[in-house]
């Protein structure tokens, strides 16, 4: 297992099947400051906001309470397992577990199932080819420019922008199609396998590149909008260090498993990392414009894929992890796989320590901001409220 | 001489409520149906005031019958006195008898404040202010004697008296200094509900009358009328501001006072300023009627308001008789202006003067137009402060435990007496502003409009208002029939905990929006949001540098010091007779 368990080492990931999980090590020491959240202590004028689990303005169930002496919001609470998803992927073999983890979030399958896939080939020592690694960074690009298309749709649809909502919903549904046409599925929904990938490259580059001119009218168009940018702009300021993702590298963090995992090689790639210092819904919201054009340029890079052969053993014993930069931060697989089954798994989502930072940079906006900062977080529920069995 | 039977009749009163409670409210009852017998005529629209406090008094009396049962004997007795000393301002024909009158008034309302509750603080506050206002309104007297050679109230060729005496009951309305002053809603806040009304709806009243009072007495001094417009309107907004965002009911009716007050203010300056006479007509038929929708409305929210379990709106809930709510929501509809109330046509009447100034222009047509702009900002917030009344006081919180409603009956009659009054209001203005369009079946007699020469300005017909109301309601009712309702659990987003939406939070948006006014601060004194109250803090910090002067003088430099006591008494007299010289 190229990861160790020990003592923290690099930067925090979060918690995962009872332990923490760093960039550099598994420890079973949180770091420090994790766990000093301010407990607010209800005030003379304020009730609670029950804002979900089942309500308009939010895509997933998820439970929000609002402290509130009115308009200002002092508290927030989250519970992203309010309806919480149980998953019996132990005991099952890894076709099977596979189904299950590509199935977790849907618009985030290649992730899981990548990160899963290549914490198994850690597990049982399994090498990959050029080939396979390459078609592994297209689908994870493809997956961060729709994934990124989406929650900026999502933040133009609390101000009342119904034109670039539309049109950046379009563009999302031409990335799927360029998906579907690829691999066969919208989702990448059984094109991964240990050692495999089954995702042909010819004409994406094209058809990429005019989605690129269109997104790029509508994302300068945006950023020229004051009252856009009113909304956005010192809404949702946060100054945690434990973050991930678009959100880490909009606060000044240049936190990217494409940076320091090594596990594909984006060294290779014109990849760099979105780095902005706004800390802001403003800053979350350009990161993922900048890194929608560079996810176009990484898959610009990757020249022509060949198919690869599906013929890789499965059997065996052994303990492996590996992590990847999701569209949304850092998702983390561990497994423990004995006779060709799952004795152990769990994961470790990067919309944990996003949740924790969207709790803090909540405190003193009001209402009106709420779904601003809440979309530009990008979290994903459905990663966070599933237990693994 | 008649007249002064009433007064007799509450002396007596005061003594009787010392054994027999009830017998001084019925003394106040027959003493006051007395005082508007003999003293109101239709034709003298000064005498409107008389009629107005009387009505108060009775309401206020049978009320306090079945209200008084949990207070001491005093509250009776002083409730009298009070009484009795605001019929000898209304009686009042020369300076002397008004200021009797005034500290007949002022005193035992001192007594009510201070023995309600343990705290001193309002009590003290109250007296504090009424003897500020009484050494006014002795200056204005004392200057008006010197003026005109009389104690007798007597045209005078000096705005002096007008002034003194205008600022002295400018207090009692809770208007200075600073404009608006907190010392109002905190002494009304902590008296017994009764004697709250009374002293909104007709201590502050007795301010009103002696201001129109000099007024007519005074010559045309435009600039006094430029100073009522801008202690007006600064008084409505903040007034309205401050009452939207407390949490006190008793307190936030206090705002209230001074805001209507501020209003009655407002049209008092615009009177000096129009120079138009029958705009001065209309303006006077707006005092009168504002001043009698604010009074009767007032009283049955503090009404209501004594129905209450509590004086926060955190302690009340929702009454159970329905005529109550009814009652409740007519009386804030009224004090926000809404039609079909009294308060409805005093508002459209205080706008419309003001409309029809700004068409003067020049200097008085810009003010009017500013000054009714803020008057009209003021009350929408008015109204947004009495919604917060009539929800979180009396619809919503159903079911905290509220037994009985002991004057429910009463309550709902303001309401009533309120929409009778907008019903009747063609025979209270003036014949001047009243005609008809028969062309479009509004007969002659039916329609007040408002006008500052020969050519109607605006038009309303309380009577069709009303009719209209009734019989789209009945056509309403005989189309749809009554509703049927059907009751569900809460929805609250699928969570099973349920948490009320508060009366903080309904007014917590203008605390944010308005912080820079309020001093908004988050999470200070173990309070989600505090706010503060600039003008009082002002005048507590004046206060206090004054005693602070006051203490060091006294101890470090005249303490056994026979020559600095000597400069003192020289200085004293020499500034005194500078003025006697000078005045």
């Amino acid at each position: 297992m190229h990861y160790k368990f020990g003592e923290p080492a690099g930067r925090y990931l979060g918690p995962g099947g009872g332990y923490h999980v760093y960039s550099g090590s598994i420890s079973e020491a949180a770091p420090q400051g994790y766990g000093d959240i301010h407990v607010h202590k209800m005030a003379a004028g304020e009730f609670n906001f029950q804002y979900g689990p089942s309500t308009g303005g939010l895509m997933e169930s998820v439970g929000i309470s609002l402290t509130t002496p009115g308009e200002l919001i002092n508290s927030v609470g989250v519970d992203p397992y309010f309806k919480a998803r149980e998953l019996k992927l132990k005991g099952q073999g890894i076709e099977t577990a596979l189904l299950m983890v590509e199935r977790i979030n849907g618009f985030h399958a290649a992730s899981n199932s990548l990160a899963f896939l290549m914490a198994v080939e850690d597990a049982l020592g399994i090498e990959t080819s050029e080939e396979v690694q390459k078609a592994r960074i297209l689908q994870l690009e493809l997956e961060r420019i729709r994934s990124n298309l989406e929650v900026m749709k999502r933040m133009c649809e609390p101000a009342g922008f119904g034109v670039p909502t539309n049109q950046l919903g379009y563009l999302r549904e031409k990335v799927s199609r360029i998906i579907s046409s690829a691999s066969g599925h919208r989702f990448f929904f059984g094109v991964n396998a240990p050692g495999y990938a089954s995702i042909a490259y010819s004409g994406i580059n094209e058809k990429l590149n005019v989605a690129r001119q269109e997104f790029e009218r509508i994302f300068y168009a945006l950023l020229e909008s004051k009252i856009f940018l009113n909304r956005l702009q010192n809404n949702g300021v946060t100054k945690d260090q434990f973050l991930s993702g678009p959100a880490a590298r909009a606060s000044g963090l240049r936190y990217d498993s494409r940076l320091d995992s090594g596990l594909l090689p984006y060294g290779d790639t014109p990849f760099f990392p979105a780095v902005r210092e706004e800390k802001d819904c403003f800053g979350r919201f350009s990161v993922r414009g900048e890194e929608i054009l560079n996810s176009i340029d990484i898959i610009a890079s990757l020249g022509n894929l060949r198919e690869t052969d599906r013929h890789v053993s499965k059997a065996g014993d052994g303990e492996g992890c590996a992590r990847l930069e999701s569209p949304q931060g850092d998702i983390f697989y561990y497994v423990k796989i004995r006779d060709g089954k799952l004795e152990d798994i769990w994961h470790v989502s990067p919309g944990v320590l996003n949740v924790r930072a969207f709790q803090e940079s909540m405190k003193g906006n009001i209402f009106t901001d709420f779904h601003f900062n809440w979309e530009s977080f990008g979290i994903w529920i459905s990663e966070i409220g599933v237990v693994i069995r | 001489m008649l007249s002064y039977i009433a007064i007799a009749i509450l002396g007596i009163s005061a003594l009787a409520g010392l054994y027999w409670k009830r017998g001084a409210y019925f003394g106040i009852m027959a003493g006051s149906a007395y005082f508007a017998w003999s003293g109101f005529n239709p034709l003298d629209q000064m005498s409107y005031f008389i009629l107005i406090a009387c009505i108060v008094w009775i309401l206020v009396s049978i009320y306090s019958i079945s209200y008084d049962k949990h207070y001491g004997k005093w509250l009776a007795s002083s409730l009298a006195l009070m009484i009795m000393g605001m019929m000898a301002i209304l009686q009042s024909t020369n300076y002397l008898l008004l200021i009797t009158g005034w500290e007949t008034m002022s005193i035992p309302a001192y007594v009510i404040v201070g023995m309600n509750k343990k705290d001193s603080g309002p009590a003290f506050t109250f007296m504090m202010f009424s003897e500020f206002s009484t050494i006014l309104i002795v200056a204005g007297a004392a200057y008006a004697f010197f003026s005109t050679g009389t104690i007798d109230f007597s045209l005078s060729a000096s705005y002096g008296p007008l002034l003194l005496i205008s600022l002295g009951a400018l207090i009692k309305m809770g208007m200075t200094p600073f404009m608006i002053s907190e010392w109002l809603p905190i002494a009304h806040g902590n008296a017994p509900a009764n004697a709250s009304a009374a002293l909104s709806a007709t201590m502050t009243l007795m301010g009103v009358y002696v201001i129109m009072k000099m007024i007519l007495l005074s010559p045309d001094v435009i600039w006094i009328g430029y100073l009522f417009l801008a202690i007006g309107s600064i008084s409505i907004l903040f007034a309205s501001i401050y009452a939207y965002i407390s949490e006190n009911m008793k307190m936030l009716a206090g705002f209230s006072t001074i805001e209507n007050n501020a209003a009655i203010l407002s049209a008092m300056g615009l009177y000096l300023v129009a120079s138009e006479p029958v705009l001065r007509q209309f303006i006077f038929m707006t005092i009168i009627i504002f001043a009698m929708a604010h009074s009767i409305s007032k009283t049955g929210l503090f009404f209501s308001i004594g129905n209450s379990p509590g004086e926060y709106f955190g302690e009340s809930d929702h009454p159970t008789s329905y005529t109550q709510r009814v009652g409740t929501m007519l009386t804030t509809m009224s004090l926000s202006g809404l039609f079909p109330t009294l308060g409805g046509l005093a508002t459209w009447m205080l706008l419309e003067a003001f409309f029809m100034e700004a068409y003067s222009g020049g200097a008085p047509g810009m003010s009017a137009i500013v000054i009714g702009s803020v008057i009209a900002l003021g009350e929408g917030m008015a109204t947004g402060s009495m919604m917060k009344i009539l929800a979180f006081g009396n619809l919503f919180r159903r079911g905290l435990g509220r037994k009985q409603e002991p004057n429910q009956a009463i309550i709902s009659g303001i309401g009533m007496l309120l929409i009778f009054l907008f019903a009747i209001s063609i025979f209270i203005v003036s014949g001047l502003f009243i005609s008809g369009i028969p062309g479009v079946l509004v007969f002659n007699g039916f329609m007040i409009t408002s006008r500052f020469g020969a050519a109607d300005f605006g038009l309303i017909s309380p009577d069709y208002v009303l009719m209209l109301i009734t019989v789209f309601s009945l056509l309403a009712y005989a189309v749809f029939r009554k509703p049927r309702l059907r009751e569900v659990p809460v929805w609250n987003g699928g969570s099973v905990e349920v948490d009320s939406y508060t009366s903080y939070a309904y007014s917590n948006n203008i605390r944010l929006m308005l912080r820079r006014v309020l001093r908004t601060k988050a999470g200070a004194f173990g309070s989600a949001v505090t706010v503060i109250d600039v003008f009082w803090l002002i005048m507590n910090d004046i206060g206090k540098g004054y005693r602070a002067v006051s203490k060091f003088i006294t101890l470090r430099i005249m303490n056994s010091s026979i020559s600095w006591y000597m400069i003192y008494m020289i200085a004293a007299f020499m500034v005194i007779m500078i003025i006697a010289v000078e005045f």
